[in-house]
């Protein structure tokens, strides 16, 4: 029993920069989420000691052991403690690394307003619950979640602290303090899928996918049917990872799909990894979430970028503002959450301009990637020619398109 | 220059059970003091972070416990099979049979009585862990073929089993998800304090802890096991039925494991997920052997892995450092505690001193 002993005494000589950070700081939120409690909710005496986070600049770098100094900032009304909780490490190069660029973007504009921290890393499901309610316990009056599997253990969290305000990038569930954020991709996989049509001589293209979930059908559905609209027989293979971010599996998966013979491979998955085994079998890449080219730049073609920073900042302000209120925001190419990078050397200029007027087309609202006539794989129509399928519709989508090769696993 | 060699320690002394976790916690700070100074944070400041602060809220303090109710589990059950020399490495892949058994059940016990549902699942989990555990402990008495080997292997044999489910007919059809559907609301193992995930199986943990010392120091069955684990050729010749010792140790080992998942299952996940266990299995084998195989050494052990998980989780963010930081810490105290279990059976000699062999 020595070393609990040992810790019990260090703990009683240590415990006094015990704060209540929550108290202070939950105000704002509480008033803008209509349901302010006051610091009731988040008052459970023992409170939580207000070290470490750092100030300013990089979240990593500057965080100093001096507790003392740093709770006295925490207690400054005007400064809003936003926390960022990641699925994969930030060095991912794709939607963790797109995330963490948002939050420096966020920090950048807003400077001593905000005082941000992350973490990487962080398991889905019922372990995530602890990390998000020591967040709020820390005091983070503004907290987002950027991956699916939060979602139950979110909304857990945010009902325990309705003073603390909640947001989740592609979930569906929401609370008066918890918001959703996300966009459609589809936009961009539309655009991917033609360029990866026209550099396909076989018209066999692949896809290395995380989940059958929604987000991830109506992104494969979306590129097949950017595909056929450059090459009406292309076809799109599909191999199912089940996690975001794995680089052996991801990159095995590609290579799986290139061995049954595609020559351009998609993804939906975190890193580059599925790239780089195009590259080295001389195929041709799609990415996701970021400008990849560096990674595998013979088989760079293009990719769906993520674009969180104005996100962040808009909401870091509504909070600030107390006009933030819990909405489902899904944004887009029109206001810029969703773009697409600059196209690689194996994109040719006539594909390039084709690519780009579709572009301009969607962002002016022209063009909906999913327009009828639209079939399901077993050819039944899934969108009347002419129509648009709405969003609730696009959100549920629980089918593949003719053209897409695979199948979602029982449903 | 004095010469070192290791030499066989006839018993360990009395002394270095309680020593040990200490001495572990001590070199894991040396260790990964490095590794803390190049990330840019202070040793002091890590552990404090590490093994202090965790004791200094009510809510910290709780997450320990809900940490180490799996542990207190799995400890048990291992502790139970090495005491009578029955090498059960599978508790981990019986802990997630038990997961599997409590999942299955728990959506289907839903207009049940909330004692009548858990009693249930428990039952289901129990036995399922236990016949995850029978095949090896068959194979064992009746082949004498090494149930080390075959206890391991089945553990990727369950997960797989897992993976499947959830990748097919137990994915979750609101979300497409690979989350199993959730038990019904009177399959919820009740929280045992308001704002807390602290629930009744770390009761039922606790309970079976004093239940599996109680009889195991306290019992002519008790007795019999250790006379199995010490020497079977002696309980042989005592006239115990080693087989069958052996047999019931396993068994009794895999349903407390089994239980262990369903304790997840019903109180922290409500669902069965491929992450419902990051390795408890796999981590009560340290629990058992930090805590000597003795029970109050399994709680013990429980707690102080309870802890530095807990720790860990916040000590990366609190520091600024990565938060890789706090998992190379975890793991570094369990390789440290391995190693230094080698001081159990031997101790260091200046050549030349000492008993000769």
């Amino acid at each position: 029993m020595g070393a609990l002993t040992l810790a019990l005494l260090a703990a009683a000589c240590g415990g006094e920069d015990v704060t209540a950070p929550a108290d202070t700081g939950g105000a704002t939120a509480g008033e803008t989420t209509g349901d302010a409690t006051g610091g009731t909710a988040t008052g459970d005496a023992t409170g939580g000691t207000a070290t470490g986070t750092a100030t300013g600049g990089t979240a990593t770098g500057a965080a100093t052991p001096d507790a003392t100094g740093e709770a006295t900032g925490a207690a400054d009304g005007d400064v809003l403690k936003v926390a960022f909780v990641y699925v994969g490490p930030v060095g991912d190069a794709g939607w963790t690394f797109r995330h963490d660029v948002g939050r420096q973007e966020l920090e950048e504009a807003l400077g001593d307003r905000v005082e941000t921290t992350f973490l990487e890393s962080v398991p889905e499901g019922a372990q995530s619950e602890r990390v998000f309610e020591d967040l709020a316990r820390q005091g983070n009056q503004l907290i987002f979640a950027t991956s699916f599997g939060y979602m139950d253990q979110m909304l857990a969290v945010a009902e325990k602290y309705p003073d603390v305000v909640f947001e989740h990038a592609t979930g569906f569930k929401t609370a008066e303090n918890m918001g959703t954020y996300f966009g459609a991709a589809e936009e961009g996989r539309y655009l991917e899928g033609m360029a990866a049509a026209s550099a396909s001589p076989s018209g066999e293209l692949g896809y290395v996918a995380a989940f059958p979930i929604p987000e991830v059908l109506r992104g494969i559905n979306a590129y097949t049917l950017g595909a056929r609209s450059v090459n009406p027989d292309a076809t799109v293979r599909v191999v199912w990872t089940s996690t975001w971010f794995g680089p052996d599996i991801e990159k095995e998966a590609a290579e799986s799909l290139l061995d049954a013979g595609v020559d351009v491979v998609g993804q939906h998955q975190d890193t580059p990894a599925p790239g780089q085994a195009a590259e080295e079998a001389g195929a041709k890449w799609t990415g996701y979430n970021s400008d990849m080219e560096e990674f595998a730049p013979e088989a760079w073609l293009t990719a769906t970028v993520w674009d969180w920073g104005p996100y962040y900042i808009r909401t870091a302000e509504a909070v600030l503002d107390g006009t933030w209120t819990s909405e489902q925001y899904y944004g887009n190419m029109a206001d810029g959450m969703v773009t697409i990078a600059d196209f690689g050397e194996s994109v040719d200029d006539e594909t390039a301009a084709m690519i780009e007027t579709r572009r301009q087309e969607i962002t002016d609202g022209e063009f909906a990637p999913f327009t009828g006539p639209i079939t399901n794989q077993a050819g039944e129509e899934v969108v009347a020619d002419g129509e648009v399928a709405p969003l609730e519709d696009l959100l549920a989508t629980d089918y593949f398109v003719e053209g897409v090769i695979g199948e979602i696993p029982a449903q | 220059m004095t010469r070192l060699r290791w030499e066989r320690r006839a018993a360990p002394p009395a002394w270095l059970t309680p020593a040990l976790p200490v001495l572990a916690v001590a070199a894991t700070f040396a260790l990964t003091a490095v590794f803390v100074v190049l990330s840019g944070a202070g040793p002091l400041a890590a552990f404090n972070e590490l093994f202090v602060q965790p004791l200094t809220t009510r809510f910290t303090v709780l997450e320990i416990l809900v940490s180490a109710t799996p542990l207190l589990l799995t400890g048990t059950a291992v502790a139970v099979a090495f005491r009578t020399g029955y090498w059960n490495i599978g508790a981990e892949g019986q802990l997630l049979a038990g997961a599997i058994a409590a999942a299955g059940t728990g959506t289907l016990v839903g207009g049940l009585p909330r004692p009548v549902a858990l009693l249930a699942m428990g039952a289901a989990g129990a036995a399922a862990g236990l016949g995850w555990a029978l095949l090896p402990a068959l194979l064992r008495v009746r082949f004498d073929i090494d149930e080390v080997v075959t206890t391991l292997l089945l553990n990727p044999v369950a997960l797989l089993l897992v993976t499947g489910l959830l990748n097919g007919p137990w994915r979750d059809p609101a979300t497409g998800f690979p989350e199993s559907e959730r038990i019904a609301a009177s399959a919820e193992l009740p929280p045992l304090l308001a704002r807390s995930r602290l629930h009744l199986g770390f009761v039922v943990a606790v309970a079976l802890v004093a239940v599996a010392w109680f009889v195991t120091t306290r019992t002519p069955a008790g007795v019999r096991l250790r006379a199995v684990g010490l020497s079977p050729h002696a309980a042989r010749f005592a006239g115990i039925d080693v087989r069958r010792h052996l047999l019931g140790a396993a068994l009794v080992s895999g349903a407390i494991a089994g239980l262990a998942g369903v304790s997840e299952v019903a109180g922290i996940q409500y669902r069965l997920t491929e992450g419902v266990s990051p390795g408890y299995g796999y981590t009560g084998i340290v629990v058992a052997t930090l805590g000597a195989l003795s029970l109050p050494g399994v709680a013990f052990g429980a707690l102080l892995l309870g802890l530095v998980n807990v720790g860990a989780g916040t000590a990366g963010r609190r520091l600024g450092v990565p938060s890789q930081l706090g998992q190379v810490v975890q793991a570094t105290l369990l390789l440290v505690v391995v190693a230094l279990l080698v001081l159990r059976r031997y101790r260091i000699v200046r050549a030349g001193r000492g008993a000769r062999p």
